[in-house]
């Protein structure tokens, strides 16, 4: 069954079973492959993207919930590479082997959106994708400095 | 219909190693216009050597043997090459090496031979892990183009360094020969820097790029005579340099297994036995075959353990679809009958734990026995035993098992991130029949490795269903749940310590016994060679059992649980000898002859000072302390650190690490500093999550947690908000570093909360123990 998605500002004609998890809509058919797989049932948050503005597990959702809405992922959130978050996880080197770092960043950017200036708190609250290699302590470093980058800008 | 072994083959066309069933008769055509990767298309030059390209633009490309899995070895081994070769740094381009070039292709005899004196020689090549030339790479190392190109034990820069640095060495010679020969002048009135070849006495300059043509067609007279730096010359090595394909994984652009998309691919979802050594009773592919994508059904046997290193994994079935969503769902929906072993089904956490114990009372193999330990019991006027225990644990690396493998009629593409791309080249070779020499094994990134993740038969299913559909591109993908059945474990493990102490509360005697089941990694640690800590007496002793579960390296191998044990005891002698558990190692360490005793004690002191150690500290809160050290009880190479912990338990029972003080050594040089603080900062969440929540049972002979929200994670809130790691230099080349630092996060937590509570606990994890204090 086909439907469209808009995906990064682009429209996408699909077709597949509109009930298929949207991470796999996403990956297989739209064809964006930084949002990445990793348990299947919205735990580890590897495949964090936001739809109409609002983080979502995309793993765990179907992508007929989509249908209609704005859906940003990795590739959309800037066109140069250098959104701020990103220029804030390159300065502090933030990643380790990266596979989890997509996620982790559309969960920065959804905290950032609600908390400017965020605490430790916050971030403790808001960001809570799992990294294996554990590269938290430069994960906060960089939300913090993002967040002053952020400011900067506005 | 439902589909027995007889059936199947009267339908099937079979293929070695398994069994195909379905309607779709794969194109053979797919196998001549095998796609080949882009990163491995000719570029405008030919390379000076088999490390080094240089573009007329002077880009430098360089080759990366290992895999990239967030050690940063795309980085340091770049850094490795460059520091010699004398380019431009900004303009360098990591690519990962050919490991086809490397089945056809011999070594440069110069790469062949370490130079110098050994570990403590700053001029020389260290002491890398030769042992025989095993072409698999597994034993030792082989002789094949580009040396070791297994990624493993924290060893690529240990094992590599004279060998990278000799590629840049004898490149940056040729590239001033080429020079020297186009202006007709002596080559030593050359220098050369950043890239730019100058001769000073005409000021005339070129560039790299300009004469790199010349220079790959000029052979190096006498490459038996290159030397290369010593730590002292660095210039780039020990800096800080960010990690090169950071801009690529902050865009989402990194191009890991998963990620990779070849034309006509179909994708393939896999259940394997969940009790290891069973395999397929009967499946009814009737019952999907007409769901959507759906293509055929693939039964394969148990991978042959001659691939897997002696490991039994199970048997299964993988369902081929247009796309792994259609296979998985599909399959989910497939009736399947397992042919369990009873034998292996009668396995549970709670039996294998008693066997395990059983283990240590029966007589094991005695591997130090030094003084009179019965001796040192009877005169002893105190005497301590605790016994203690690690749980089995998965490396649960956040991308699943997968590998897209095309078999044609005699070639075949294998693209996958690997840690032992020569082994799994092997495998290929052996399943296939296809000769290595024309397997094309195209590495990825790896997202997470935490221990050769090829243990786990990834590559081999992928291999087996891709043979059995030769001439289509088949992309496997494991569910969460089936990686956890897929990896190998960390073995399950005990431990007996008992001390005898004399009346000032020193040990005069100590027997240690330790157990694990056969095949289990590292089951003595260091403990065969030292008690690290000085005691007159001393017996160390292995036990062994059998169980069935495949267990391997995973990171920190035996060392992770063996200094649980070991300096959780240390912690509970000084407690009972009434002394300070810092200066008690510190002073057990003085009494003993370790050639490195001094680097460790310094160790000690510089964690103890920079953590504030004996200053007060809030009812709550408590600090404590642990060595870390490889290959220090010989005189070898080695690594050293020591950190204390402060950590606080909630009157509720809520462990919170608070802060981490590191000292770590340098040896006589680290490459990429900023990578080494960024593993250790890992490893100390990761050690963390293990002591805290991490262990899988056995129910039914099945590993019981197969997912995240049973197997739990540590997440930012749990990251200590404090870490500080200060270097300190010493006189050896380092063993490694990327998976057995912070192992003292798990004694120093059982210490902190015994200090806050009055409780010891000895069984990890501390999850499900009631940590409450009032």
């Amino acid at each position: 069954m086909a439907f469209e998605l808009t995906v990064n500002g682009t429209p996408h004609r699909v077709d597949a079973d509109p009930q298929t998890p949207l991470l796999w809509v996403i990956r297989d058919h739209v064809g964006l492959t930084g949002t990445k797989f990793s348990c299947g049932i919205g735990q580890c948050g590897a495949c964090t993207l936001h739809v109409a503005g609002r983080p979502v597990r995309s793993c765990s959702v179907p992508a007929s919930t989509a249908v209609g809405k704005p859906i940003l992922t990795i590739e959309g959130l800037s066109a140069d590479g250098r959104h701020p978050i990103q220029l804030a996880w390159t300065e502090l080197d933030a990643p380790q082997c990266g596979y989890c770092q997509s996620g982790m960043i559309m969960s920065a950017l959804a905290l950032l959106q609600k908390h400017p200036a965020p605490s430790d708190a916050d971030i403790d609250a808001e960001v809570t994708n799992a990294c294996r290699c554990s590269t938290y302590h430069r994960v906060r470093k960089a939300i913090h400095l993002a967040a002053d980058l952020m400011k900067v800008k506005a | 219909m439902s589909v027995n072994r007889r059936e199947f083959l009267s339908v099937v066309a079979a293929a070695q190693g398994a069994f195909v069933l379905g309607f779709w008769l794969p194109s053979r055509a797919g196998a001549q216009t095998a796609p080949v990767a882009s990163w491995y298309a000719d570029p405008a030059t030919p390379e000076v050597n088999a490390w080094i390209v240089i573009a007329p633009d002077d880009t430098v490309t360089i080759r990366i043997a290992q895999t990239e899995l967030g050690q940063g070895v795309w980085t340091s081994n770049a850094m490795m090459v460059c520091e010699e070769l004398q380019c431009d740094w900004s303009k360098v381009r990591p690519q990962y090496a050919s490991a086809n070039r490397d089945a056809r292709e011999k070594a440069p005899a110069w790469t062949l031979n370490v130079m110098g004196a050994g570990a403590a020689d700053p001029k020389g090549g260290g002491e890398p892990t030769f042992g025989n030339r095993d072409p698999k790479g597994v034993s030792g190392i082989p002789d094949s183009l580009y040396r070791r190109m297994r990624t493993n034990a924290a060893s690529s820069v240990k094992d590599g360094r004279y060998y990278l640095q000799l590629a840049g060495a004898e490149a940056r010679e040729r590239l001033l020969l080429a020079a020297a020969s186009l202006w007709s002048v002596p080559v030593a009135e050359l220098t050369a820097r950043n890239s730019v070849i100058t001769h000073a006495s005409s000021g005339r300059t070129t560039t790299y790029g300009q004469v790199a043509r010349r220079a790959a067609e000029t052979p190096h007279p006498h490459p038996e005579t290159i030397v290369i730096k010593p730590p002292d010359q660095w210039t780039l090595m020990g800096t800080e340099q960010k990690n090169l394909d950071v801009p690529l994984k902050v865009t989402g652009q990194a191009t890991y297994g998963i990620d990779v998309r070849v034309p006509g691919m179909k994708w393939a979802a896999v259940k394997a036995c969940p009790v290891y050594g069973g395999d397929v009773k009967r499946f009814d592919f009737d019952a999907i075959r007409t769901q959507p994508g759906v293509r055929s059904a693939v039964q394969f046997p148990i991978p042959d353990p001659a691939l897997t290193r002696g490991r039994v994994f199970s048997g299964g079935v993988a369902v081929v679809a247009d796309t792994w969503y259609q296979a998985k769902a599909a399959l989910d929906r497939m009736p399947i009958e397992w042919e369990i072993p009873p034998a292996n089904a009668a396995f549970n956490s709670a039996n294998m734990r008693e066997a395990l114990l059983a283990a240590l009372d029966r007589p094991g193999q005695v591997r130090a026995d030094l003084g009179d330990v019965e001796a040192g019991f009877t005169r002893a006027a105190k005497i301590v035993e605790a016994t203690y225990s690690t749980p089995f644990l998965p490396r649960a690396r956040m991308e699943p098992g997968n590998a897209t493998v095309l078999v044609g009629d005699n070639r075949v593409d294998i693209w996958i991130g690997d840690q032992s791309p020569q082994e799994t080249r092997f495998s290929a070779a052996t399943i296939t029949g296809i000769p290595e020499t024309n397997v094309h094994l195209h590495l990825c990134h790896l997202g997470g490795g935490f221990g050769r993740n090829g243990n786990g038969p990834q590559a081999e299913h992928a291999i087996m269903i891709a043979n059995a559909h030769r001439g289509t591109p088949i992309h496997l993908l494991w569910t969460r749940e089936e990686d956890f059945i897929g990896t190998t474990y960390r073995a399950m493990g005990v431990a007996r310590l008992k001390a005898g102490l004399d009346a000032d509360g020193w040990p005069i005697a100590l027997d240690v016994r330790t157990a694990m089941q056969e095949g289990g990694f590292g089951p003595e640690a260091s403990f065969h060679v030292t008690s690290r800590y000085h005691v007159p007496n001393y017996r160390y002793s292995n036990h062994t059992t059998k169980f069935h579960v495949p267990v391997g390296t995973r990171r920190g191998v035996g060392q992770a649980a063996h200094e649980f044990y070991r300096e959780s005891f240390m912690d509970e002698l000084a407690r009972a000898a009434g002394k300070d558990p810092y200066r008690y190692r510190r002073e057990l360490l003085a009494r003993t002859n370790l050639p490195y005793k001094n680097d460790m004690i310094k160790a000690l002191d510089i964690a103890a000072e920079m953590s504030g150690w004996g200053t007060p500290l809030p009812r709550g809160t408590a600090r404590a302390i642990g060595l870390e050290e490889r290959g220090a009880e010989g005189n070898g190479m080695a690594t050293i650190s020591a950190m204390v912990h402060t950590v606080s338990v909630s009157r509720r029972g809520t462990i919170k690490l608070e802060r981490v003080d590191v000292a770590h050594d340098t040896g006589f040089g680290l490459v990429n500093p900023l990578s080494v603080k960024k593993q250790i900062e890992g490893q100390i969440t990761w050690f963390y999550n293990d002591a805290v929540h991490q262990a899988c049972s056995i129910k039914d002979g099945r590993i019981a947690e197969t997912n995240f929200h049973v197997f739990p994670l540590s997440r930012i809130d749990e990251d200590p908000p404090e870490i500080n790691i200060r270097f300190f230099p010493t006189q050896h080349w380092l063993i490694g570093m990327g998976h057995d630092r912070a192992t003292s996060v798990q004694s120093a937590i059982a210490d902190a909360i015994h200090q806050i509570t009055g409780k010891r606990v000895r069984d990890l994890p501390f999850r499900g123990h009631d940590l409450s204090w009032a």
